[in-house]
């Protein structure tokens, strides 16, 4: 970030070296500004792996991190959700972009992308296509179980009984909104609402919220990256404010 | 986003004694030693001096279950407990007992006795009433069940008194006919006076918190210090152990070593610590200058920092009017109220409510709890969940990950609020 602005960005997958990962994302990024290395001037560590950034200057949770993202895409926002790989996150924030309340899931991974990811390749499909699918769906299925595994079961149980995939996934959207509405409730609905995180490119998840909550949700084109801006965002503060 | 260090010093001389004092108990009861007759009791609304009165020792198997659980060993107990068919649903405390007298009683800190008689003296879950129940057949001991009515109200009902008197005094005459004597009430009522004095000395050391910067640990320093006002309660041993830790408070101000060196969050904590995580959930505190000034959990065993204290001079009345005030036998607006009075009274900045899974009796209602404290009382909460027993339901990245996030959040707004000169 630069001047408030995004300049580069990139996204890896995470595996089990953490800080090599880390490394390797920040030198996609500053390839993708055209920024050499010697000019970066803070960086900010966040999400679980937010300890692993050793080159970092300092930490922030990534709660507070899309809270602040989500604030400066969309200035109205009031109430952000975010469904990343193992948490998801309602989190109501003020008018300055400040959490002032959050509920996050239950350690299991019910109704979080790592739900998603199983159920699509329980039905055989990559993550990124169930969203273009499920909107298709004629006459969506019901997901009972709130465990992950056991819903795999129920997914591979419809599709044996010659159900059509768009069904079920469109079964196992409204099964993830129903949890992530809890979760809104818990925090406390108020508009503007923005989606963020992973699951918020599935555009399917998009309209299944939309249609429970009965508002309109804010997803930015780069809603992946919501977190990476609260944290630079962060980063730029600390740089104005001056040493302390 | 900077943190407080660590800081242990705090703890002097009375965490020893504390812990020398435990020694002494648990070794008292080893096989071998010339011991009293057992009776097994619950903590909440607990008949201690009753029974003290009837010269029986007293071994609180929860007490038990949370010193296995602390020192890492709850597991497998309760892993025993469910190859001989306890759910996974089932209470930590329940599990780990049940777990450890099938294994004859060993601990790590030595051998618990069997009970000679058992005293269920918290009727309000009905999950213990079955774990006395499973021990009374095993060992083939006598049972008393009380039914203690659930309290709606500030002070309890006459009725309800009168109830809970004629209860105690049906339990006096059972304890005449299997112990031979009769009651010395003289003696019962020099055990209520050391126990209304320990209370008072507890009470001291509690309403510490009340000062800036804290000098006491209100929840998990605390916890350490319930162990004579529930275990040793009426007995002199008690009454000077709170002394002596009054006088290390002192100290403590004297010398300027307090729980953390720079108070930055003083909270009121809500509910029964993760005991197999003890120190890790501590130290998320710590590392955020955070200090819990008044908690609830501390006063499972009494809620004598109210306005109860035993009294001598009223001896059934005043135990009747004991084990109606437990605090898990209190309706959620009394216990909303309690928090209430503690966030005002303490000056707390925030409420942290801890769930546990495997207790639905304390837990069931902390998510209204948590809705009244942040939005009637506006006052920030946080909600996180594990368990007191079962070391398998703590995540610890998605604790810290949870509580980093509150703490961040309180921290920015209090800048935010400085630099808008809002203090």
């Amino acid at each position: 970030m630069v001047g408030g602005k995004v300049r580069g960005k990139s996204l890896a997958p995470v595996g089990v070296n953490i800080v090599q990962d880390a490394e390797r994302s920040l030198e996609l990024a500053l390839q993708d500004a055209g920024i050499p290395r010697e000019r970066v001037e803070i960086v900010a560590g966040t999400g679980y792996g937010r300890f692993k950034v050793h080159f970092g200057q300092f930490v922030v949770t990534e709660i507070s991190c899309h809270a602040k993202g989500a604030h400066h895409l969309f200035p109205k926002t009031r109430l952000v959700l975010d469904i990343g790989g193992q948490d998801t996150k309602a989190i109501r924030i003020n008018e300055r972009g400040e959490v002032v309340d959050f509920s996050m899931n239950d350690k299991c991974a019910a109704g979080t992308g790592r739900f998603l990811d199983v159920c699509a390749n329980a039905l055989g499909y990559d993550v990124a296509d169930i969203g273009a699918l499920s909107l298709t769906a004629k006459a969506p299925m019901r997901i009972t179980s709130t465990c992950t595994v056991f819903a795999e079961s129920e997914v591979t149980s419809y599709l044996s009984r010659g159900k059509r995939p768009e069904d079920i996934i469109a079964g196992v959207h409204a099964s993830i909104a129903n949890r992530s509405i809890s979760l809104l409730q818990r925090a406390g609905i108020e508009p503007e609402v923005t989606f963020t995180g992973g699951v918020s490119r599935n555009e399917g998840m998009v309209r299944e919220l939309g249609n429970r909550l009965k508002l309109p949700i804010n997803v930015s084109p780069t809603s992946q990256y919501v977190g990476a801006v609260g944290a630079a965002l962060f980063a730029t503060e600390r740089v104005e404010a001056g040493p302390r | 986003m900077t943190r407080g260090a660590d800081s242990g010093a705090f703890l002097g001389s009375a965490r020893e004694l504390q812990k020398q004092m435990v020694d002494r108990y648990y070794s008292s009861l080893q096989p071998g030693n010339e011991r009293k007759p057992v009776a097994y009791m619950l903590v909440g609304g607990n008949l201690a001096e009753i029974v003290r009165a009837f010269g029986y020792e007293v071994v609180f198997p929860e007490i038990v279950a949370l010193t296995c659980a602390i020192k890492h060993t709850s597991l497998d107990y309760i892993l025993k407990a469910e190859a001989m068919g306890y759910g996974l649903d089932v209470c930590g405390y329940v599990k780990n007992d049940l777990g450890l007298q099938e294994s004859g009683g060993e601990t790590v800190f030595g051998k618990i006795p069997p009970p000679d008689l058992l005293v269920c003296s918290f009727s309000g879950c009905y999950v213990y009433v079955k774990w006395w129940e499973a021990l009374a057949e095993k060992y083939g001991v006598p049972l008393v069940t009380f039914d203690v009515p659930y309290m709606r109200g500030p002070t309890p009902l006459k009725e309800d008194m009168a109830y809970m008197v004629a209860q105690l005094e049906e339990f006096i005459s059972k304890l005449e006919k299997i112990t031979g004597r009769s009651l010395d009430r003289q003696e019962l009522r020099r055990i209520l006076a050391r126990s209304r004095a320990a209370e008072e000395g507890w009470v001291r050391f509690l309403q510490r918190g009340r000062e800036r910067p804290s000098p006491i640990e209100a929840y998990f320093e605390a916890v350490f210090y319930m162990f004579p006002i529930n275990v040793l309660r009426g007995t002199q041993e008690a009454v000077d152990f709170y002394e002596a830790v009054n006088r290390d408070v002192d100290r403590r101000i004297a010398e300027r070593q307090y729980p953390v060196p720079t108070e930055k969050v003083r909270l009121v904590v809500e509910g029964v610590p993760p005991y197999p995580h003890y120190r890790t959930f501590w130290d998320f505190f710590k590392s955020w200058g955070a200090v819990s000034v008044a908690a609830t959990y501390p006063k499972v065993g009494g809620l004598f920092d109210r306005g109860f204290l035993h009294d001598p001079a009223r001896p059934l009345e005043s135990i009747a009017e004991y084990s109606l005030g437990a605090y898990v036998n209190q309706s959620w607006p009394l216990r909303r109220a309690i928090i209430a009075d503690y966030v005002k009274e303490y000056e707390a900045d925030a409420v942290l409510i801890h769930g546990i899974k495997s207790c639905r009796s304390f837990t069931a209602g902390q998510g209204d709890l948590r809705d009244y404290v942040s939005r009637e009382l506006g006052v920030p909460t946080l909600y996180i969940e594990s368990d007191h027993q079962d070391p398998r339901y703590f995540a610890p990245a998605q604790v810290k990950n949870r509580m980093d996030a509150f703490f961040e959040s309180l921290e920015h707004r209090r800048a935010v609020s400085h630099a808008a000169g809002v203090v």
